[in-house]
């Protein structure tokens, strides 16, 4: 440390900006511009004239929609992202390994492709879908049920990949010692796993909420693009940008991006209130 | 009786981990286990606590069989060395997770995880989070919760590993302390003897998965039976010596046998204990006050706390063989670890370098013998198969290692075996080399004039013919295993059996060696005469049924097979229905002029087996006839 401090008090001047006004120029042009311009576009005409936009019905609806199928996917995510994780780590069976691989296929599969599957799976035409469909009244393509389905695929991993390491990590001791202590297995879990667990499923989860709500390619294909009925948040913008109605898609834009940083914000604070312990 | 362990075994792989232990635990007793790490210490506590399950074997407590039993419900204690606190809960809440999962009510709960604070020592602090204790309190908290439920048994898993010297020894009166006071019999695991001698009523000495010997501190101590055990607990000064009558010989001292050897001293050759504050030092040999063994120089001077601690190094001894501790590679004296009061040194300094006198005070000989083994290598690939091997058995039987260097070359020869000391590695009891440039039949037997051994190992293959394996035999009455490959794990072992006495002796020396390593035996007797003999056929099946029982009795599963037909034709039909590391076989009777021709008997099975190393057995008891026969002529 003594030798590495008097090092780095003599880059002084314009020697110290070598290397970080490239980088911030980059990260300033790259990200900052680009939301700077969007957020001053939905202002242009002032705040009123904003909150006019979004509360158009088919808007309000596209958001709505967008908002509530996240939440329900986000939820069914934490749950099942949890068990997959712990079956993972703590289970041996034959598959394992492939299995474990299967889980990052939605990162690379391009989300189109994603709709595009799920169509023939449930298309009405399809076996299955023709079976929902009649025998249970249940419609999934061009309907929200295939929207929470396009969204679980695409952030399945966020879930499990996020608990997969801290249970790793995991002192498999203490589980032990809440066997000797009488514990069944449900105990150990809820008592003992579970609130180890926490912090990464709300991670997980937050993460998966705010890429879901900006899903476009994957929603596109298996939702259609109804207004009022299956038109999300980021179709309607898709829309709006094509019909010249530049007001419009940049206030809707704008409360994407701004739910999308609180989450963000909010997976931060979470992180370092109880990350920190 | 709080825990009986019966014949336990367990496997990890090929691996065994632990072999055939068998324990008592008394009410209120406190039980340490110890062992260095790898010896199966810890499987033991687990599979008393349920969480591993061992493959054979019975566990009781309080003498209710819980072998099946799921860890919850066996009422035991368990203290983690890590402490394995619940961390997002608070110190009472882990205390009371036992009684929560129980349904206690909450006053009832608080109650109790109060009282067992102040038992620990921690009052107040039962609303901290451990993350805020420091590693001693920590522990006491997991002491606590292991306490709560009333447990019949506390196991403590190496509890104080993770602590400061100074807490440790700290914690280790309390956890006396508490342990009395509650009553409860409790095993702890360590790998410390200083913690074992402190807080055990008895102790468990472990290596390779067995429990090699069980007594008080006192008793291991002063009376050890094995010569692991003495050289593992404290240092030891352990010489190879004869007995003879009531006297112990070191060379040319006789020392008088100590009255509570009398019982074993029928064989001649014995390892001689003494401990370092056993030993006494004098100007002049009248000045010792004890019986002399010789002049030695000091070479080291240290301290030890309030002890002198000095090395003191004698020339060698017509007869005796220093086995700890361990003489430096080339050096031929015999040396001598001693500790001195300070009132001792005081009344006669001694610097390194000088001349001194040195007696013994008391010694003490074990009643096991303990194995020794003689590898031979000549440098080529064919000894690399000895030395795998026989490193192998030696390890796990805790064999005394002679390493024979047979060749031409000597800086080559010197070069290898140093090679293979180094790959033998740790856990050898004694490992010494010896290198001899003169033809390997009159090696061998120089070798064994000068000190006998149990078992001859030697790297070979079938295309090496049988002349090297028949001198080693005619040169004492030692065993012998041709290594055909490296193997560093034998689990299955084919002893095949004429019936008759020098079958029994088959059994028992495989026996020997076979506990040792873990291994299961098949005992095979081919019948060659026509099937229709009843009476041959149930011969043969009483013969290994005793042999069956004699394996049992020292923990060695065996299975017993019967053949009929030519005997190498129906060996090898038994060699390829099981998979056999190592086939053992009695080695044929010498003719008149005291010659073994393996190439005519037991030569067809050994060149109709392929892939599995051989071990003959020689007949103690027809040399044992012969010698008398000797006598009498």
């Amino acid at each position: 440390m003594e030798s590495a401090l008097p090092l780095h008090e003599r880059s002084v001047g314009w020697r110290k900006w070598v290397l970080r006004f490239p980088s911030i120029l980059y990260l300033g042009l790259m990200i900052l511009v680009p939301l700077i311009v969007i957020i001053q576009d939905g202002l242009s005409e002032g705040i009123a004239e904003l909150v006019y936009q979004v509360s158009l019905p088919i808007a309000k609806h596209a958001i709505q929609l967008t908002l509530w199928t996240s939440a329900l996917m986000t939820l069914i995510n934490a749950v099942m992202g949890l068990i997959t994780a712990y079956v993972l780590v703590r289970f041996e069976f034959p598959g394992k390994r492939l299995l474990n691989a299967i889980i990052d296929l939605p990162l690379a599969i391009p989300t189109l492709v994603t709709g595009v599957m799920l169509v023939m799976l449930y298309g009405p035409q399809e076996a299955l879908g023709q079976f929902l469909s009649t025998k249970m009244g249940i419609e999934v393509i061009f309907a929200p049920p295939g929207i929470v389905l396009a969204l679980l695929f695409i952030s399945f991993p966020f879930v499990v990949r996020n608990i997969q390491p801290v249970l790793q990590d995991l002192d498999l001791t203490q589980e032990r010692a809440a066997e000797t202590l009488g514990a069944n297995s449900w105990q150990t879990f809820w008592r003992i796993v579970f609130p180890a667990l926490v912090l990464p499923v709300i991670n997980g989860s937050l993460l998966s909420f705010s890429r879901a709500i900006g899903e476009f390619g994957a929603v596109v294909v298996v939702a259609g693009n109804i207004p009022l009925r299956t038109q999300t948040a980021a179709v309607y913008t898709l829309g709006a940008v094509e019909s010249q109605n530049r007001l419009g898609a940049s206030a809707v834009s704008i409360l994407l991006i701004s739910i999308a940083f609180l989450v963000l914000l909010m997976t931060n604070l979470i992180q370092k209130k109880w990350g920190a312990h | 009786m709080s825990i009986r362990l019966e014949k336990i075994s367990k496997h990890y792989g090929q691996q065994v981990v632990v072999n055939n232990v068998s324990l008592e635990v008394k009410d209120g007793e406190f039980f340490v286990l110890l062992g260095a790490s790898g010896s199966g210490k810890t499987t033991i506590l687990n599979i008393i606590a349920g969480l591993i399950q061992p493959e054979q074997g019975k566990v009781w407590l309080h003498e209710r069989d819980v072998t099946t039993l799921p860890t919850q419900k066996r009422k035991v204690g368990f203290v983690f060395q890590n402490y394995a606190l619940f961390q997002h809960m608070t110190v009472a809440e882990n205390i009371e997770f036992g009684l929560w999962v129980r349904q206690v009510p909450k006053a009832q709960r608080q109650r109790r995880s109060d009282e067992l604070l102040e038992l620990v020592g921690l009052v107040g602090l039962g609303g901290r989070m451990p993350g805020q204790l420091s590693g001693g309190q920590q522990q006491r908290v997991a002491l606590a919760r292991a306490l709560a439920l009333e447990p019949e048994v506390l196991l403590l898993d190496e509890p104080l590993g993770a602590l400061d010297a100074k807490i440790r020894v700290d914690l280790r009166r309390s956890l006396k302390r508490i342990q009395r006071q509650s009553g409860v019999a409790a095993v702890l695991v360590t790998h410390d003897q200083e913690e074992a001698f402190d807080l055990g009523d008895r102790i468990g000495v472990m290596n390779f998965g067995r429990l090699i010997e069980v007594g008080t501190p006192h008793e291991l101590y002063q009376y050890p039976r094995t010569e692991y055990v003495a050289s593992f607990l404290g240092s030891a000064n352990l010489l190879l010596g004869q007995v003879k009558g009531n006297e112990v010989m070191l060379g040319k001292n006789s020392f008088p046998l100590p009255v509570e050897s009398h019982a074993f001293s029928a064989n001649d050759r014995a390892q001689i204990l003494f401990r370092p504050e056993d030993v006494a030092l004098a100007k002049h040999s009248s000045d010792l006050g004890c019986l002399p063994l010789g002049q030695g120089k000091i070479l080291e001077k240290g301290f030890n706390g309030p002890n002198e601690h000095l090395q003191v190094e004698l020339p060698a001894i017509q007869g005796v063989r220093p086995i700890a501790p361990a003489v430096p590679y080339g050096n031929t004296g015999i040396l001598m670890d001693v500790n001195r009061s300070p009132e001792q040194s005081t009344n006669l300094p001694i610097l390194p370098g000088e001349e001194v006198w040195v007696g013994i005070r008391r010694l003490h000989v074990l009643s096991h013998p303990g194995m020794s083994f003689l590898l031979i290598a000549d440098g080529s690939l064919r000894s690399q198969s000895a030395i795998v091997t026989g490193g192998y058995l030696a390890r796990m039987a805790h064999a005394r290692v002679t390493m024979l260097g047979i060749g031409h070359d000597e800086g080559k020869l010197d070069a290898f075996l140093q090679e293979a000391r180094k790959e033998l590695g740790s856990g050898m009891a004694s490992c010494e080399s010896q290198i001899a440039i003169e033809p390997f039949g009159e090696a061998v037997n120089h070798a064994i004039e000068r000190q006998p051994v149990d078992l001859v190992i030697m790297g070979w293959r079938p295309t090496s013919g049988y002349d090297q394996p028949e001198q080693v035999l005619r040169a004492g009455n030692h065993h012998l295993l041709l290594a055909t490959e490296p193997m560093a794990r034998i689990s299955k072992a084919l002893v095949c059996l004429a019936s008759g006495e020098p079958g029994k002796d088959t059994v028992n020396f495989a026996g020997r060696l076979l506990r040792h390593i873990g291994a299961e035996a098949t005992l095979l007797t081919v019948i060659q005469e026509e099937p229709n003999d009843d009476y041959s056929q149930s011969r043969v099946e009483r013969f290994l049924e005793g042999g069956q029982n004699s394996l049992a009795r020292i923990g060695v599963l065996s299975h017993a097979r019967i053949r009929k037909g030519p005997l190498s034709k129906a060996t090898k039909e038994e060699v390829e229905t099981g998979d056999y590391d190592l086939i053992i076989l009695g080695a044929p009777l010498p003719d008149s002029q005291g010659h073994i021709g393996l190439s005519s008997s037991i030569g067809s099975i050994i060149s109709s087996v392929e892939n599995s190393s051989f071990l003959i057995v020689q007949s103690q008891q027809y040399q044992r006839l012969q010698n008398r026969l000797w006598r009498t002529a």
